[in-house]
């Protein structure tokens, strides 16, 4: 084995999002660190995928080792503000289950948190859930 | 002075007891050495006198638990030679993995093994073992 890849690793998370929301009905969906223009009263998503702490989790040194590589995806789902939840509701469901208790290439999905409604819509003009899900791999070295 | 980590630490181990390998997964372990005592107490002494006498071991390794993890299987299932004839080996590394180094070394048998499976957690494995014959210290 040898050292996490951490892309891969975001690569297993937002290659999921992306191909779900791909499909019908289509979504639009924006990652870290790119530009996005939303069209007004559209539907769109934000994913954010971050690396938290790392523990150790065997004995050994450099190699005969693991660590267990913990972190968190933030998906933000906006809608049209004014006409109630369901349509919001309907994407975090889509969501929530590609993440809930999965086990996919190695990465251990924990039970879903969310959607949660936010009463500060960031940007403004939407309304706004947030789903959370914690997430750990496993490195060998 | 050189403070030692317990992640620094190895178990090596061989169930035939010819060439020791590293368990991948290692996270615990544990010895305990005893010492029995005889009383050399004359008549007529004041105070109790005692000399050592046999000396054996026993302890716990814990493991977190991976079927495909080198050395694990072999370890794990040694608690299941029947007649067991002692001849496995294992070698306990407080720092790294070099033969004879910051280790003790011994023979022994594995008495019992716990697999334990719990909703959050890892599956981790721990097993109890006690030494048969001598137990090398290079702990120098």
């Amino acid at each position: 084995m040898a050292a996490l890849d951490l892309n891969t690793v975001r690569a297993t998370i937002e290659g999921r999002l992306a191909t779900e929301l791909a499909s019908a009905p289509s979504i639009p969906v924006v990652f870290h660190n790119m530009a996005f223009s939303p069209t007004p009263n559209s539907s769109w998503v934000q994913c954010l995928t971050s690396f938290g702490t790392n523990e150790y989790l065997s004995q050994g040194g450099t190699s005969n080792s693991q660590n267990r590589v913990n972190g968190v995806v933030v998906i933000n789902i906006f809608t049209a503000v004014g006409v109630g939840p369901g349509a919001n509701y309907v994407i975090g469901k889509r969501i929530r289950d590609l993440y809930n208790r999965v086990n996919v290439s190695g990465v251990f999905f924990d039970a879903a948190t969310g959607p949660e409604a936010l009463a500060s819509p960031v940007p403004e003009g939407y309304f706004q859930t947030q789903v959370r899900v914690t997430f750990e791999s496993i490195e060998g070295l | 002075m050189a403070i030692i980590r317990g992640e620094q630490g190895s178990v090596q181990f061989d169930a035939a007891g010819s060439t020791n390998a590293t368990i991948v997964g290692t996270r615990s372990w544990s010895l305990t050495t005893t010492k029995e005592t005889l009383d050399v107490t004359d008549h007529g002494d004041t105070f109790r006198s005692f000399v050592g006498s046999l000396i054996s071991g026993s302890g716990t390794v814990e493991l977190v638990y991976d079927p495909d993890a080198t050395g694990q299987a072999g370890f794990l299932e040694d608690v299941l030679t029947a007649a067991d004839p002692a001849d496995a080996t294992f070698e306990l590394f407080t720092t790294g993995s070099t033969t004879g180094s910051d280790s003790i070394s011994f023979a022994g048998i594995i008495t019992d093994m716990e697999i334990s499976s719990t909703v959050g957690e890892l599956v981790v494995v721990s097993c109890n073992f006690i030494t048969s014959g001598a137990i090398t210290g290079n702990l120098e």
